[in-house]
């Protein structure tokens, strides 16, 4: 156990030296939350000015007095929208929609024909279809209030035209908050920074040290396979959780940052809830962690490992496309699924809505019984590593001490050609060519290779 | 004291069809005794390294029995390696790390505590001349500055039993003849030293024994004089030559015109 506190320690130490990942972590970690919620408040705070404005853009609503007068009296200010509105729309430089009054639209009213009045709007401007709704329930309570006074006029009871009576009643928790789906954004974020956290330490631990060779010298210390893994696994699930703290942590300071009434209202995260982040993502962190370990050792290099990794990346950012198409919200199966399961739940954490013990449990032992079963992989592929090394070493091309010092294709030459090297002061080659064995200084060795190609000798040549 | 015993290793090569079988390591047998500096001399591609890593532990042999200091390596990998020190080919340091960090995380994996590690990372620097390097990062250091780290590594737990894969690789002359100079004073302390290389020089100015290895085997052994003795040169190259690659297969290589 010492010698696994031991890696441990030298790993974070070495972790904790890479500032550069550091800092990109931190700053990714700390800042996502925030930036994210400054931009939905802003976006909220925008609608809602504009819903308390209460301006409608009207053209030649000069012919319809009567239709103004209605608007007016529900307090909504008129104002002219410009010439060219229909340009402005579709250049997006126009936020609301036009009502579009005829000249004729007085007459035809008088002589009992209806009218054509027009809500213009682009559809690809995002900001004048919300509008469209708003102005079309004016017009319509226009248009019912007409046909009210034309019945009642004529002795027909208020009633009468009104036979069904439409209400709704939204059934999502209060937290919910309508359309603004901006929460389901938090879990992945979070997510997210779990995996930025852990992966450059992953593949540094595994896949870096196979890289360096210091693994082998590593191997070669009375300290048993077990704790090594142990105290490495240890070093990256705890630069793993950094972020995901960071981020819990960000998201409470994010509610004092957060102006907008409305949002603050959408985002209920308290102390409690945060707890239940941290209970649901500590072990998805040490989950990631031996996971992406157990991925880069199999790999030589850091390039390999990078590559092995972002496997792991990219089915982390589709998860949350599983269950779009799903018409029922999150169905059950997603809490047994690595990532998506947290996510769910932490879903379900920012809606308000409750979670059973069970709920919790599932992902929480999916995380510890992954982590048990990658940490014993890595373990056990550690024993082989040695060999692996070895293996590399016999398919040819690097002397022992990792030059490279010839390329038996390039030179024409079967395998099996080998040659080394003298003392630094005389230069000395020994090498058996096909048959043959000739032994002699660099210059020989490159007469002999003369006519074959010259820059791969003398990469070789000048290697040694 | 190093003891191998009819030692064998094979790797697989490739995969499916391509397999192949390569013979890394036939029947090793020798002993190396303490106080003793015993070359194991072989070109590249011998099973040099890979006999090397089968004493350390770090792969276990096909057949055969290794003891390192009275134990055996494959029952008991753990104690045995207490009483090694390999300075593996890749020197494998930590660059992040400074080189008396590097040196002391192998202490405390060796069991050693915090202090005493230091203390004695200290000496160790003094005697290989590189006290003013202990404090730096290792990233960027040279082939020399490297070998020095990882052999103070090596060495910090005082091993009975030091065994060095070809240990003057990039080192200049004066590192060289440091390293030599270190070597002898081990020996005089008893210790058992086993120095895998490709350089005959090593081998003639310091090895007490040398073990010959071609293609896996061990095809010849003794001190050079008895080796040169044995193929009749005066030179340790040619009697090297003779004895790696055998007379019968020293056809005068005609392909390009060239003889040796």
């Amino acid at each position: 156990m010492n010698a696994a506190i031991q890696v441990f320690r030298k790993e974070i130490i070495d972790a904790l030296r890479d500032r550069k990942t550091l800092l990109i972590i931190a700053l990714s970690s700390l800042l996502s939350v925030p930036a994210m919620l400054l931009v939905f408040s802003k976006v909220i705070s925008d609608y809602e000015t504009r819903d308390e404005q209460r301006v409608i853009l009207v053209s030649g609503i000069e012919a319809a007095p009567q239709l103004r007068n209605s608007l007016e009296r529900q307090t909504y200010t008129l104002r002219e929208a410009p010439a060219d509105y229909a340009q402005q729309l579709r250049e997006g430089r126009l936020s609301n929609p036009v009502l579009a009054i005829p000249a004729d639209f007085s007459t035809k009213l008088a002589q009992g024909e209806a009218p054509v009045v027009e809500i213009v709007f682009d559809h690809n401007n995002r900001d004048a279809r919300l509008g469209v709704g708003k102005l079309h329930k004016l017009v319509d309570g226009y248009v019912s209030e007409q046909a009210f006074l034309l019945q009642a006029l004529r002795g027909v009871a208020p009633a009468g035209l009104q036979t069904v009576i439409v209400d709704e009643r939204d059934l999502a928790s209060i937290k919910t908050g309508g359309d603004f789906q901006f929460t389901a954004m938090l879990p992945f974020l979070i997510i997210i920074a779990a995996l930025s956290g852990s992966i450059a330490a992953a593949i540094d631990t595994t896949a870096g040290e196979r890289e360096r060779g210091s693994l082998e010298s590593l191997l070669m210390n009375p300290v048993a396979r077990a704790s090594l893994v142990l105290g490495k696994w240890g070093a990256v699930a705890c630069t793993g959780m950094l972020p995901v703290i960071g981020s819990v942590i960000s998201c409470l300071a994010a509610r004092w940052l957060i102006q907008n009434e409305t949002l603050q209202s959408l985002f209920q995260f308290g102390i409690l809830e945060g707890i239940l982040f941290l209970f649901l993502l500590v072990p998805f962190a040490a989950e990631l962690a031996a996971l992406l370990m157990a991925l880069a050792v199999r790999c030589k290099t850091l390039k390999e490992a990078q590559a092995s990794c972002s496997v792991v990346i990219i089915a982390l950012s589709l998860m949350p496309i599983a269950t779009v198409f799903s018409p029922t919200g999150d169905p059950k199966w997603t809490l047994w699924v690595p990532g998506l399961g947290q996510q769910t739940l932490m879903n379900h954490v920012l809606k308000g809505e409750s979670l059973t013990t069970v709920d919790v449990l599932i992902p929480v032992l999916v995380s510890l019984t992954l982590t048990a079963v990658c940490l014993i992989y890595v373990a056990r592929y550690l024993k082989e590593v040695a060999a692996c090394v070895l293996r590399a070493a016999f398919d040819g091309g690097e002397a022992d001490d990792g030059v490279a010092v010839y390329a038996p294709e390039a030179l024409g030459v079967e395998r099996g050609f080998e040659f080394f090297q003298g003392a630094a002061d005389q230069p000395l080659l020994v090498g058996r060519h096909h048959q043959g064995v000739f032994v002699g200084g660099l210059e020989k060795i490159h007469a002999v290779h003369r006519h074959h190609d010259d820059a791969a000798v003398r990469r070789g040549l000048y290697s040694l | 004291m190093i003891e191998v015993h009819g030692v064998s290793k094979r790797f697989v090569q490739g995969r499916g069809k391509k397999a192949r079988q390569v013979q890394a390591v036939t029947e090793a047998n020798f002993s190396a005794a303490d106080g003793v500096i015993t070359g194991l001399l072989g070109p590249n591609g011998a099973g040099k390294t890979t006999l090397v890593r089968m004493i350390a532990g770090l792969i276990p042999p096909d057949r055969g029995r290794i003891e390192v200091g009275g134990m055996d390596v494959a029952a008991q990998p753990v104690a045995a390696r207490t009483c090694m020190g390999v300075l593996s080919d890749a020197r494998g340091l930590y660059p992040r790390l400074t080189a008396e960090e590097n040196i002391v995380y192998y202490g405390k994996l060796h069991g050693m505590s915090a202090h005493d590690a230091r203390v004695r990372a200290g000496e160790l620097a003094r005697l290989l001349e590189m006290e003013e390097l202990l404090g730096r990062r290792t990233e960027g250091f040279s082939q020399g500055e490297r070998m020095k780290t990882a052999l103070a590594r090596i060495l910090l737990h005082d091993p009975s039993n030091i065994i060095l894969d070809e240990p003057t690789n990039g080192l200049d002359v004066v590192a060289t003849r440091g390293l030599r100079g270190l070597l002898r004073k081990l020996r005089t302390e008893g210790k058992c030293i086993l120095l895998s290389t490709h350089i005959m020089q090593e081998v003639e100015r310091l090895c007490d024994t040398v073990l010959v290895m071609s293609r896996g085997s061990i095809v010849a052994r003794g001190t050079v004089p008895q080796l040169l003795a044995q193929t009749a040169s005066a030179d340790f190259e040619d009697a090297f030559v003779d004895l790696a690659f055998p007379p019968n297969q020293e056809v005068t290589s005609t392909a390009h015109g060239i003889k040796p």
